[in-house]
Order: C-alpha cells, then structure tokens, then sequence
C-alpha cells in the first residue's frame, strides 16, 4: 500500500481534448503512475466496452436482494400507519402472533431516515414513537409465507389518538398551522448526501434560514447590486415532490446467526447498511457482513437499513430464522424517500450589457418530516455573481421523508435559476447562450468545460435556426431552449482497491462498492485491463461485499472517480511487480516491459513477448496481491465532508432541448435533447451516454409528468402506484443526442468524474426555456401537466 | 386463514347457479384483471371464485354485415384491437381497445370484465376509504367528472364502452334459468357508487354473456381519440368517440359519446344536434364541440379538462371525416 | 389450496397453491424462477412480463390457474442451449440496460416482437414496450437493440448473414 507523502512536480498536459491542451507543472505524490495519455492513445479506458455484468440481466440470473431465497427463510410484512399524525395509545399483536405460519412480530421503537428532536426528552416518555406521517412503519411480522405474513399484519392492532395535522406546504407555513414537531429538530446527512445544516432556528414547521451550503453562503450585499442593475426581474418557481420509485423497491434480508449477522441489501452503499445495522444493533462491524450482488436502481434513496431493514434485522433475531423484507409499491412511494418540494423567489438584477449584479434567494421547501429541502448551491458556485444571498427554509409537513435524489437540491435550484437566466436574457434581447458567455467565468474546470460545450451544443442543436418566442401559427407550438449544468466533482475520501494476479494468468480486482446500475464492475474491470494489456472480460472483478477492500457510495456520482484511481494504482504496482519477475526471462529490465493486448514484452521487441498468462506461468508465482488507496486528489479538496470530499472544481453540462406545446390540450412533447457533458477523462463511452440517457430521460419525466398527490384529510399518498404516479415511458423518450468532452483536470491517476447527476440537473430548466420560445408564455410551476400548462397559457404575459 | 375457493364453470348455467347460491361471496371471474387489482388492494374479499374461461359459449367474435357484431365476454382486446372486420366496420371501437392498458393487459383483459371493471379513482381504490363506505376527497378529483358530478366525480373507468356507446351497443345478460335480457349500454352503466358492489345494471346472480353492435351503414364515419398526459400507457383526461351517417355530404344522423367527464360516459346530444343535417368543416365542428361543454361543472381542479374535452370533441369529429 | 400443474420452459410442475396465487408468485416463490420481477404489482410496469401460449402477459396479474394447459416461457427459458436469444445479445452489445431490473421483462416483450414481427420499426418497438416501465431511462438503447436483433433475425431468415 502507497502511503509516501514525498511529491515530485511533473509536466502535465490538461484542458480539453481537441480544444487544447497545455502543459502545467503539477505536485503529484512520487508513488503515483505515470499520466495517462488522452484516451485515443489508449487500448480499453475510453474505449465502448460492453457491460461487463450484462449477460446476468439479460438472462434473468443476476440475483437480486429481492431474489434471495435462503433455507428456512421468512416473509416480512410491514404494518404502516393509517393516519398522519397521532399519539400511539396501543398496539395488541396477539392475533398477528397466533395467526399459522407467524414466527416472530416486532414493534419499532425508534424510526429512522426522519429529523430527530434537538431535545430527545420532549418525547421521551412516549410509549411508542408518535406518528407523524400516513406510512409510517409501526410493526412487522414474520411468516413462513408471505401471504400468511399480510394476513397476520392485517390483524395487529394500533390504537390511535389523532392529532391535528397538516400535508400542504403553504398551509404548514400559516402561524396557525399545526406543528408537525414539538422543538427544533436536526438532520445528519447520509452518506448519499442530504441532511441539513445543524442548529438552525425553528418556528412553527419552519426550519431555517440556512445560507449558503456548498457554495459557501452568500456574499457582497445584494441590494447594492440591485441598486446598479438596469433591469430586475422578480419571479416566483415552484416545483413539486417527485418520488425516486428504483424498480427494485427497498429491500433488506437479514440473517441474524450468534455469531455474525449477514444483511444481502439493495443499497447505494454497502458501507452504510453495515455501520447503521453495527451501531443499531451494538454488534462490531466486523460481526456484520453485507452482500449486494445487484441493486434495481437507487438514484439516492438507498443508504443505510431503513425502518424495514431494522425490522428484518429485529425479526432474524427474535425468529432465528433469515428474514426478507422488501417494500411493496405503495410503501415504497410513501416511506423512503423523494425529492423535497420547492417554492423559490428568485430576484435577479443586471445591467443592459448582460452583466449581473445580484442575484436573491428566498425558497422553501418541503421534505415531509425530514429536514434538508434545500434548493442546491448553484446560485453561488456556478457563476462569478458579485452580490448573492440565499435563505432556505424547511417546512415540515406531516408526509413520508425525503431523501437524496440524484443531485438533490440543484435540481430544483437550476429549473429556477437557469429559467430566471433565460428570462433576462429575453429582457435584454440577448441570446441566452450569449448571456452565458458573458457570466460563465469561473476559473474552474465546469466552466472551461461549459464554454466549449456551449459551442458543440449549439451546433449540433441547431441552435442558429432558433426563432423568436412564439413564432407557429397553429395550435401546436415549437421551439428550442438550452440551460446549463453544474453539479459537484466528488471523491470517496476511503477508497481501497485489491488487485491480484493469479500464477495461471487470471486477473481479480476487489472492492466493497455496489452497482446500482452504473457499472462499477465494468469501469474497474477496463482501468485493470488497460494497465495489463488485457481486455476488460478477462478481469474478475468482485464487488458488493462489506468484506472487500473499502469502496465508495453510489452516490454523489463518486464511484467512478474514487474507484479507477485505486484500481489503476492497486494495479500499477501489481503489474510492476509481475514485470520484476518476468524480467529475466525476457532479457529485459523491469522497467522496459510492456504489457499490451495480451502479451508481456520488453519495450521495442514484441516479437521476443509470450501471452500474459504464459508470462503468469513462467515467473511461477502463487499470486500476487496489491492494494492502493485512491489518492486524495493532486491540488486537494474545496470541502471534506466526512468521505466526501469536494473539489473546487465543478461538473459541467450544457442541455438543448426541443418541445411542442399542444396549446389547446396542454400536452407538452420533448421531441429533442442534445445533452452535452462532461465527467473528465470517459472512462466507458457507451457506460456514460447510458448515464446521460437516464439523466435527461428522469429529467423529462420530472419536468412534465412526476408529482406526488397527498389527500388532505388523511395524509395518503393517492397516486403510490406505477401508473397514476406519473413517470416517463417509451412512447415519451425524446430523441437524445449525447456529445461527451474529454476533459483532463490532472487531479488522480485516471482524471475520471461522474456524470450521473449532471445529467439529471439541467433539463427540466431547457425544457422550460424551450416552452417559452414555443409559446411566448413562462411555466414557472412544474410538472408541466395539462392542468399547469393551460393555466400558464392563459396568464396574462410572460410574467406572471 | 384463506378458505377462497376455485370453481372452473363449464357453463353459463352452471356459472349462473354458483352464483344464485351464494350472491354475496361468490364472484364471477373472465380476465380477472380488475378482480385481482381489487382482491390485491383489499377491496374485495370473495370466497368463491367461479371462472368463467372455460365457458366456450362466452367466446367468439362474430360479424355479419346484416345482423351486426357479436363480442363474446371473453373475447380480450387485444383480439378487438386486432380483429379485421372490426377495424374496418367499427374503428372506434378497434382504436378504443388498442389505447385500453398495456400490450400486456390487452392480452388478458376481456371486453365483459373491461365493462364491469370499478373506478380507477384513487379513493375507491384504497381500502381506507372504504371503511367510511363514501367517496372522499372531491377536491382532489383532478380526473375526475367535470358533468352531472354532484353525487360523485368518480367516473366510470371503460374507455372501449365511449365507442361501444357511440354504437348504439348492447350488453346481454343470462340469468337464473336460463333467462336472458338485453340491456342498451346505456342503461347497463351506472354512476360509480363506494355502496354497491358494482357500478352496472347486472345482478348478483347474472352473467354477462355478450355485447351485440347493431350494424354499421355503408355512409358511416367514425374516429375515437383518447387523451391522455401520456401516450404510453395513461388513464384518460377525456375519450371521445364519434359515429356520423352520412347522406348526400352532409350529417344525417351523428352519436357522440365523451368518456371520463362524467359519472357514465356521456352521450353530447347537444354536439349531435350542431352536426345534424350540415356539412362538416371546422368551424361546424367547432360550434358542436362548444356546444358539448356548456354546462359543465367543474371543480377547482379539474376544471382544465373542460377546453381539453372542447378540443378532442372538435379534433374527433374532424378525424372521421377525414 | 389446490393442485396445480404447469408447463414452465417445456418442462412440468406440480405445485400446491392457494387460488388467490398469481403466476409470477408461483414461478418466483415455488419454482425458485427468480428472472421474472415484480416491479408494481399491479400490470403497470410490465417488469413481471412471461409468454403465456407465445403472448405477452402480466404475471402479476394472471391467477396461476389461469396458466394450467399453458406453455409459460420466461427469462429463463429464452436461451437456448446457453445460446443468447438475439434480443438478448442485442442487450448486451448495446447496453440496453443499466440496473437490470426491468430487463428480463423487457426483453421478453421485445424478444416477442422480432420473432412475430422482424420488420419492425421503431414504433412498433415503442409499442411493445409502452407498457413498461425503466427507471433507469435505458430506453433509446432498448430501440437500437431491439430493432438491432430485428434486422439479425431477417438476415438469417433470408438465408443471408455470414
């Protein structure tokens, strides 16, 4: 393992490939491998390598945790509640217990995944703990079928007394309005991300102001911008609660043995269902052990074990017996997670030339009953604006938490913040790219990348033949409409990689991490092959597992970026330490050997060279085994916030989109998106547009058709269904063109960063700004449904 | 534990009698699709499952240009959908079922079960609400009747019934010895209603057995569109179906039918009326469909689907000319 | 509880279910065919997609009695002989996937419509799949998979291929 601290400067080239490159002197730790070249230099990084775990999926052998079937396993059933806001008075179980095939009911003391009471005590003498949202878990039982399992649920008892309750986020923000919580209360973060900044004044259900966030709160004073601007431009955006809904719903199965406790989890973060089960349960971590062989989609909510998975674990213990836990739909909407609400005022002031001189927040924003509703920290990080103020509130309401939801916060900040943009550009009679131009200037890689993405994009967009607001006569309106990504580059701070080489040539990379469908599996095979000469198949690479080498969260679109330097690094020494001992054999000295498309050579005789596995056989050796850390990255970090760590440099993204506006039934089509990104060096071109489809595809569907539906008088969630929960389908997937950029920031070992969330961040903004070029009419509240669509036609100018 | 038991029916008689014999608990199955979505969501509760598939006098699409179409109850969409006299004779009706659910439900679904099917509202079908045995939450009826929707927004869910209605169909019925009745669909459908066991005119104890469409005149035009947010798969903010005769270029006789805006799908006489005796352009159509929508009594939030239904009632009418 | 046999990828079982059971709970929790999802179930997201007798059906919701003197085909049975189905290797090279959930119904839909329909456009692919669902959005490489494995078949139909 690498641990110097002795750096050496090296001549590095950076910038954009096929834009420019310059070379830059760089302090890189010495024990770090040579710079990678621009990938068209390179043999599988960069290359379309094929998923290396798709032929599982495809045949319907990929295991996941709601697949696993153990000897003996039981059926767990949550028993939720009915109402939304209530005092437990009794729970009578007995029925449950006596119902055949029951072996084990558990009452939940404690709920998880919600904001937590500053001052524990105001509800310490709670019997149980109080209901706050319709779907809290209460209970479950477990049976030796499912079917018997909901049966017994149904009969276990609750006694409620009811007490007043609110699930509408203005209504929550009246004087008046019944108090979802008795005292302030506090939200860590996950290691998704999430959470909110602690020990913020409370009133009511209003949490807050919180200022800043990541871009390091506000700064210059506002109203003296608003004094120099020309025009200033006050608008109001509201977006609604969209739910994560992964096709594999939340799932956990527990096998409680006296002396280890193994959880197979659907989870983001293998790491964090094995640190919360440890300290929930009192066990050591290395008592627990947790499989994730496949994970259905996550997109943020999948971290920790949840209320479902500390029930399975409760129930493996008090069965003895493995229990399985899944969700069905319904809880699955209700209980773990969504993307908070937001209602964003926005004011915006710049002078005739484009330039702006301030810019003010004031948003609120719902979570249900958990804290961190925020509206991102595009507003301070992503443009130089000299004079900026933020203020959030959370507003609690009596509705299941949210949960961090693929680049949460920024998503809702840049609808508004990318329309209000779009807005004074048209004020201005300025090209909206122009106007970019003009403010994005940052001296960071998100805004070099941003420029030249700006340039391709609008070619290939066609972004000239753009015509004035509301130019089709008829009924059925067209147009175009860009807006601009920002999301953060991240790195696991732990990151561990094993690689070993078998003495029969075959090759095994290691780490903890998942795949929840991004393909960690696949990145990390082709980094390993490309340093042995292989092919990213003939790499064994295992994942998944809380006993393997450290690996990071699939979240904050860190996987990708944290995970290859490690396993080029792991790999580096691996191969060098096989080049010593093939060496002699070749006549050669260890630093001439090569390793390419299958075959060990000394530099400039690769017709002296043998297969790698001959060469494996040969050096006779049993295995060698390396490990590396993912080095912290060269110019360090802007934040570190526990494993996440920060750069100052950004993730860019620049998105086109093209609609038709139906004005007479409201139906909104995105027939078009031209998505151009980056994410540093591509590791896996067709791994990354997948990544992007899915990006622009969830932002479309957030952007026209997502909403939760809360009824009033009970709480429920109406629409907890596939088909009244509103999400995208085939017949409603645009025609998308992805254009990635190399971009090479000289920060590790393999310059790699995500694009999973920089991808979902722009386009509900380009198809907002797209929609006013159709029509000449702003929708401003999303989704952008009939109902939404005919009322912004109808309002009175662009300025409602 | 589960006592529910599984009849295989060998005939209508025989699926007549088990249902006499235990009005209550007994429920009729064909495609089952609604009736295992309402078993799964705690809705229904049966004891007895008499099913109905292997009643071969419950299948078969027959069409004789004389006499008309004859869908036997078990007949699925998919196999109206796909069927070639029923695309040419009556594409209302074919569209109507091609637009119903998923490729995979179409397979499955039959038309009998498609008519008998509950309300898609959203109260309705959550268990809850039925503990209070009352529709709740009117403001929250987005999807809901925008039409005779003082006693409930609910609205009946069959979008193939719009075009069936528009038709002029008919559902026929066996009952207890061997006693059949034909009963205009319009009068077999019933305002959805939380206190009945079903939203239709058919008895405990009956079995539907076929649905009759009288025959088509060579002048007949007819188009059927059903709007939705999405085109995937999606309920309907409105379906209208529209059947013209024609004589000489112009109407002489026009059905009209909206579902989705009303308890039952609605008949649009007054859009009928508009059309009668003229020939059609757009401003003809657009006069009838304004006439349709007078008179509506939207809530706060559906009230967007009043223009919406305008607009589909114009454009259909539109489409069978063209 | 009744008896229930049923064909499953040409081969038979007998089971004992109570009536309420649905198919794809027998193939998952009584055969140990776990490639089968279920995603809603409800019918709306497809996930649970096998052949009933060749057709597309939901298995969450069909009765398994429904299923008796059926031939049921699901994920597990599509390839023959370890040989991947031509949908299935038009997947993988296209990366018609990410999570992998919604895959194995996908592709049975899919796999049904070349074999029915090898001329098939892109509607009629978006057709097939309008009623499933990917969270994922992998769907424009579902299209070039599908309509890939579409041309596949038609060469080897007409004899041509390499």
């Amino acid at each position: 393992m690498s641990t110097t601290d002795q750096r050496d400067s090296r001549t590095v080239l950076t910038g954009i490939v096929g834009d420019s490159l310059q070379p830059i002197a760089r302090n890189i730790p010495t024990d770090e491998p040579p710079e990678l070249p621009p990938n068209a230099e390179l043999r599988v990084i960069g290359k379309p390598v094929n998923r290396v775990d798709a032929i599982p999926k495809v045949t319907g052998k990929a295991r996941y945790t709601y697949d696993v079937q153990l000897p003996g396993m039981l059926y767990g059933r949550i028993v939720s509640s009915t109402v939304p806001h209530a005092r437990i008075k009794s729970i009578d179980t007995s029925a449950a217990e006596a119902y055949p095939g029951v072996k084990a009911v558990h009452i939940l003391d404690r709920i998880l995944s919600i904001a937590q009471l500053r001052d524990a005590s105001a509800e310490a003498n709670e019997r149980y703990p109080l209901v706050r949202y319709n779907g809290q878990p209460i209970a479950a039982v477990a049976a030796t079928s499912m079917r018997a399992a909901k049966a017994a649920a149904k009969l276990v008892r609750i006694e409620y007394e009811r007490l007043p309750h609110v699930t509408n986020l203005e209504a929550a923000m009246r004087d008046d309005a019944p108090v979802v919580f008795p005292g302030p209360v506090e939200q860590a973060a996950t290691a998704g991300g999430g959470g909110a900044p602690p020990g913020l004044p409370q009133k009511g259900n209003l949490r807050g102001p919180a200022r800043g966030g990541l871009g390091g709160g506000g700064r210059g004073d506002v109203q003296q911008g608003f004094a120099q601007a020309d025009h200033v431009l006050s608008r109001e955006y509201r977006t609604q609660v969209q739910t994560h809904t992964p096709m594999e719903t939340h799932g956990l199965v527990a096998d409680w043995r006296d002396d280890e406790l193994t959880l197979y989890a659907s989870t983001q973060f293998t790491l964090s269902v094995r640190d919360e089960a440890a300290q929930l349960f009192q066990l050591p971590k290395e008592k627990v052990r947790v499989i994730s062989e496949f994970t259905g989609g996550g997109f943020g909510a999948k971290f920790g074990i949840g209320n479902y998975g500390a029930l399975a674990i409760h129930l493996s213990r008090k069965a003895r017996a493995p229990v399985r836990v899944v969700l069905d739909r319904r809880e699955e909407h209700a209980s773990v997670g969504n993307r908070p609400s937001s209602l964003q005022r926005v004011k915006l002031g710049a002078k005739s030339d484009g330039t702006v001189t301030a810019l003010q927040v004031e948003s609120f924003g719902t979570g249900g009953v958990a804290a961190g509703a925020g509206v991102g920290f595009c507003h301070t990080a992503m443009y130089p604006f000299p004079n900026v103020s933020t203020e959030h509130y959370d507003v609690f309401i009596d509705a299941g938490p949210s949960a961090a939801f693929r680049a949460p916060g920024q998503v809702q900040g840049i609808f508004a913040l990318e329309q209000v943009l779009d807005e004074m550009a048209h004020e201005l009679g300025m090209d909206p790219l122009a106007l970019r131009e003009k403010i994005d200037t940052n001296d960071v890689d998100d805004a070099r990348a941003r420029k030249v993405e700006r340039r391709i994009g609008a070619e290939r967009a066609g972004w000239s033949r753009r015509r004035p607001p509301a130019a089709d006569s008829g009924p059925v309106k067209r147009g175009i409409g860009v807006a601009q990504s920002q999301w953060a580059y991240i790195v696991h701070g732990t990151m561990t990689c094993e690689v070993r080489i078998r003495g029969d040539g075959s090759v095994i990379a290691l780490t903890s991490a998942q795949d929840i469908g991004t393909g960690t599996r696949t990145v990390m095979a082709q980094t390993v092959a490309e340093e042995l000469g292989l092919r990213a198949e003939d790499v064994d690479t295992r994942i998944g597992d809380s006993r393997y080498p450290a690996g990071p969260a699939s979240g904050g679109s860190r996987v990708t970026s944290s995970i290859t330097p490690a396993a080029r690094n792991a790999t580096y020494l691996a191969a060098r330490d096989l080049a010593a001992r093939v060496a002699p054999s070749l006549g050669a000295k260890p630093d001439e050997i090569l390793f390419q498309d299958g075959r060990v050579f000394a530099r400039g005789r690769p017709d002296r060279g043998m297969t790698f596995v001959e060469a494996c056989k040969k050096a006779s050796f049993d295995e060698i085994v390396q490990r590396a850390d993912r080095r912290e990255d060269y110019d360090g970090y802007r934040a570190k916030l526990g494993d996440l760590h920060i750069s100052r440099h950004g993730i860019g993204g620049v998105q086109f989109a093209e609609v038709a506006v139906d004005t007479e039934t409201g139906v909104v089509k995105v027939e078009r998106i031209v998505a151009v990104h980056d994410c540093g060096r591509p590791i896996n071109p067709k791994l990354i547009e997948s990544q992007i489809y899915g990006g622009v595809i969830q932002g479309v569907s957030y952007a026209l058709y997502e909403e939760r539906h809360l009824d009033p008088g009970t709480g429920l969630q109406l629409n907890a269904n596939i088909d009244q929960y509103k999400i995208v389908g085939s017949r409603e997937v645009p025609k998308i063109e992805v254009h990635v950029i190399e971009q090479l920031g000289r920060q590790s070992s393999t310059d790699a960063r995500g694009v999973a969330e920089p991808a979902n961040v722009a386009t509900a903004a380009a198809v907002a700004n797209a929609f006013f070029n159709a029509t000449g009419k702003r929708i401003r509240t999303l989704p952008m449904n009939p109902a939404n669509v005919l009322a912004a036609l109808r309002a009175d100018g662009g300025r409602s | 534990m589960s006592t529910l038991q599984w009849i295989d029916a060998k005939s209508v008689d025989e699926a007549v009698a088990l249902l006499s014999a235990d009005a209550h608990g007994t429920i009729a199955k064909a495609g089952g699709m609604d009736l295992l979505d309402l078993i799964k969501e705690g809705i229904v509760a049966p004891t007895r499952i008499v099913n109905l598939q292997h009643i071969d006098a419950l299948r078969g699409v027959q069409f004789a240009q004389a006499t008309g179409l004859r869908l036997g109850a078990l007949t699925t969409l998919a196999e109206i959908a796909g069927n070639s006299s029923i695309r040419e004779r009556y594409p209302a009706l074919a569209e109507a079922a091609a637009h119903a659910a998923t490729p995979q439900i179409r397979n499955a679904a039959t038309i009998g079960g498609n008519l008998l099917q509950r309300p898609r509202c959203w109260y309705f079908r959550n268990e809850l609400f039925h503990a209070a045995r009352q529709e709740v939450g009117r403001e929250q009826a987005q999807y809901g009747a925008i039409f005779d929707n003082s006693k409930t927004t609910m609205v009946h869910a069959s979008t193939p019934a719009t075009a069936l209605l528009a038709y002029g169909a008919s559902v026929h019925v066996a009952g207890k010895s061997g006693k059949a009745r034909a009963i205009a669909l319009s009068d077999f459908l019933l305002p959805p209603d939380f206190n009945r066991p079903r939203d239709t005119a058919l008895a405990n104890d009956e079995v539907l057995t076929h649905v009759s469409l009288p025959a088509i005149g060579a002048n007949t035009r007819a188009a059927y569109h059903k709007q939705t947010e999405r085109d995937s798969y999606d309920w309907p903010i409105c379906d209208v179906a529209v059947v013209l005769t024609l004589a000489n270029g112009k109407v002489e006789a026009a059905k009209i039918v909206a579902g989705a805006v009303a308890p039952v799908p609605r008949r649009l006489t007054a859009s009928e009326k508009a059309l009668v005796g003229r020939e059609i352009d757009e401003s003809v159509a657009a006069e009838a469909a304004r006439a349709a929508v007078r008179g509506a009594t939207p809530t706060e939030k559906n009230s967007y689907k009043v223009p919406i239904l305008e607009t589909v009632i114009r454009r259909t009418i539109l489409a069978a000319m063209a | 509880m009744m008896e229930l046999s049923l064909t499953v990828n040409g081969r038979p079982f007998a089971v004992h279910v109570d009536p309420a059971t649905t198919l794809v709970e027998v193939l998952r929790d009584e055969l140990g065919l776990t490639g089968t999802k279920i995603g809603c179930d409800r019918g709306a997201c497809s996930a649970c997609t096998v052949w009933l007798d060749g057709e597309v059906v939901a298995s969450c919701m069909t009765f398994a009695l429904d299923a008796r003197g059926k031939q049921i085909t699901t994920i597990e049975g599509l390839a023959k002989d370890e040989q991947l189905h031509p949908v299935q290797q038009a997947f993988v090279d296209h990366d018609a996937l990410q999570c992998g959930f919604c895959t194995p119904g996908m592709v049975m839909s899919c796999a049904h419509l070349v074999e029915r329909n090898p001329a098939c456009t892109l509607d009629d692919v978006r057709g097939a799949v309008s009623g499933h669902l990917c969270r994922c959005g992998a769907y424009p490489n579902i299209f070039k998979a599908t309509l890939a494995a579409a041309a596949a078949m038609r060469q080897r139909k007409s004899g041509g291929g390499t």
